[in-house]
């Protein structure tokens, strides 16, 4: 049903950025080999990778995901289906996050697997004792926080292009918003996924799904009134 | 168990200061075929897609199968089959991607419908969407709806684009099998040669509002023209005057019920009657939309005629 259309919508995207999360990482290590790259590869080179990788889905299935019936002219074919709008825009969300969440996961394993094959041992690589565990899950949450910003945004402007400049403008504007005011008057403006003021680590993270969610929920509320 | 299939009260919709559909009382009795009639802009989209849930009524109500569009609109939309006006589907879907895609939602799907209505209509399945002349576009739209089982079929304009053999083929379609089934059929058209050739019912939208709404065979056996000549001719319309044209000294009434009864009264009234006509839906279409017309520029205004 909706989830197979979905599927089908982001199914070469996501395809794609797959085989590039498995193959960039080996081959960089195999490029590198017998270089000092390999020996600080988790932070220089599987990190950075990891978070471009990541930003850039987000982004793409965030505008090419989410619910474009507007656009494509199809809203009063798929909202005649016996279905609340709830459920169409909450489906296109769950794709597009278990994609994100598969090429993260296929991109951390290629990652571990590649850096085991050039560590001494392959339960104890060279990843996981130069990466803390709290660096993957920042860079899952702010992934997910882009992913849900972009495509709700795209939802609500009901144009993958609009969605994409909105979400990357907040994004970057927020970032400089928030360096302006602690430069002018030292004040930390919370920004995804750094911990917010004294919270313990786990509830912030808690706090940044939530807030991410959120954006989905205002998506939701937005189609569900929208006139067709 | 309610008779009508649709009954709305009061049906309005606004946009900003444009109203769009002003207080219209439908009434579409269960396994009908009712052709919803009106001019471009008269208010019949505006009205389907009040109907199931696309848009929100600004005032009144409406159940379609004998349930509220507003708060139950996901379990009539259970029952219903609709084809667009706008016959856009997903481009990069095949008719059989698109099958397989409706399938799921609906519990009363019929694979061999699909099969039947394939080959009827000659729709190539395995190709996409887009790439489909507009006719077999169209045809992909009917197929969907008439495969799902419904209750009731709701169809804007569907024979949009159809060649007169498809245009023939549907006609069959809807008159015999989806009928056989006891499914209502709600069908908007311009074409008023279909409408006769099928319905039962008609309904008459102009300008948002519903001019006339009566039973087929009721226009062929009672609705008269009836043209008198004389001064000081009553130009009012009743529930017995559908529309007055006034033409110098010469009156012509659309009258709905008791013509010749009508006529009596105007001879009493010192007018020469000089012609009592059967009138053809055609006819009393346009009578009504000139009607419409004269209304707009401040001129009589409009009495509907409804169902008994």
């Amino acid at each position: 049903m909706y989830f197979w259309k979905c599927w089908r919508d982001t199914r070469s995207f996501a395809l794609a950025f797959l085989v590039i999360g498995a193959a960039a990482i080996p081959i960089t290590a195999a490029v590198g080999v017998g270089t000092s790259l390999v020996q600080g590869f988790g932070t220089t080179v599987f990190l950075p990778t990891f978070i471009i990788l990541l930003f850039v889905v987000a982004l793409g299935l965030g505008t090419i995901g989410a619910i474009q019936e507007f656009t494509d002219k199809t809203a009063h074919f798929l909202f005649t289906k016996p279905r609340p709008r709830a459920y169409f825009v909450w489906a296109g969300w769950a794709v597009g996050c278990i994609e994100l969440l598969t090429i993260a996961l296929v991109n951390l394993l290629a990652g571990w697997l590649t850096l085991a094959h050039y560590s001494q041992s392959p339960v104890r690589s060279v990843l996981f004792s130069s990466i803390k565990k709290q660096d993957i899950v920042g860079i899952l949450i702010y992934t997910l926080f882009i992913y849900c910003l972009t495509y709700s945004l795209t939802a609500v402007l009901r144009n993958g292009l609009k969605g994409l400049g909105a979400s990357m403008g907040i994004t970057i504007g927020f970032q400089v918003i928030a360096a302006a005011i602690r430069v002018r008057w030292n004040i930390d403006v919370p920004l995804p996924p750094l911990p917010i003021g004294s919270l313990p680590i786990m509830i912030s993270n808690v706090v940044w799904i939530l807030v991410a969610l959120l954006f989905v929920l205002g998506a939701q509320i937005v189609v569900e009134r929208a006139e067709i | 168990m309610n008779e009508l299939a649709i009954a709305s009260t009061d049906l309005t919709k606004t946009y900003g200061s444009i109203r769009a559909v002003k207080g219209i009382d439908l009434s579409v009795p269960r396994g009908a075929i009712y052709g919803f009639l009106g001019r471009n802009g008269a208010g019949k989209t505006t009205t389907i897609k009040m109907l199931l849930g696309l848009t929100r009524p600004t005032a009144g109500s409406a159940r379609v199968l004998a349930m509220d569009v507003v708060s139950e609109h996901i379990a009539i939309l259970r029952r219903t089959a609709f084809v667009s006006e706008k016959k856009t589907l997903y481009p990069s879907l095949t008719p059989s991607d698109l099958v397989r895609f409706s399938r799921g939602f609906y519990p009363t799907w019929s694979d061999s419908a699909v099969e039947k209505y394939a080959r009827l209509f000659e729709i190539p399945m395995k190709q996409r969407f887009e790439e489909l002349s507009n006719g077999n576009q169209t045809k992909v739209f009917l197929l969907l709806a008439l495969s799902q089982g419904a209750d009731l079929l709701v169809l804007d304009e569907p024979t949009t684009a159809l060649d007169p053999v498809s245009v023939d083929q549907l006609l069959h379609v809807l008159a015999g099998d989806a009928l056989d089934r006891g499914c209502t059929i709600f069908f908007s058209s311009h074409q008023l040669e279909e409408v006769e050739q099928i319905a039962e019912y008609a309904g008459v939208m102009d300008h948002g509002k519903l001019v006339m709404e009566c039973r087929l065979d009721d226009i062929k056996s009672e609705f008269r023209l009836i043209t008198a000549a004389g001064n000081s001719l009553p130009v009012q319309t009743s529930s017995q005057v559908l529309s007055v044209d006034v033409e110098g000294n010469f009156c012509r009434y659309v009258v709905t019920k008791d013509a010749d009864g009508f006529a009596a009264g105007l001879s009493r009234n010192g007018a020469t009657v000089t012609n009592i006509v059967p009138l053809s839906l055609r006819e009393i279409f346009l009578q009504l939309a000139r009607r419409e017309q004269s209304c707009t520029s401040g001129n009589a205004g409009a009495t509907p005629v409804h169902l008994p």
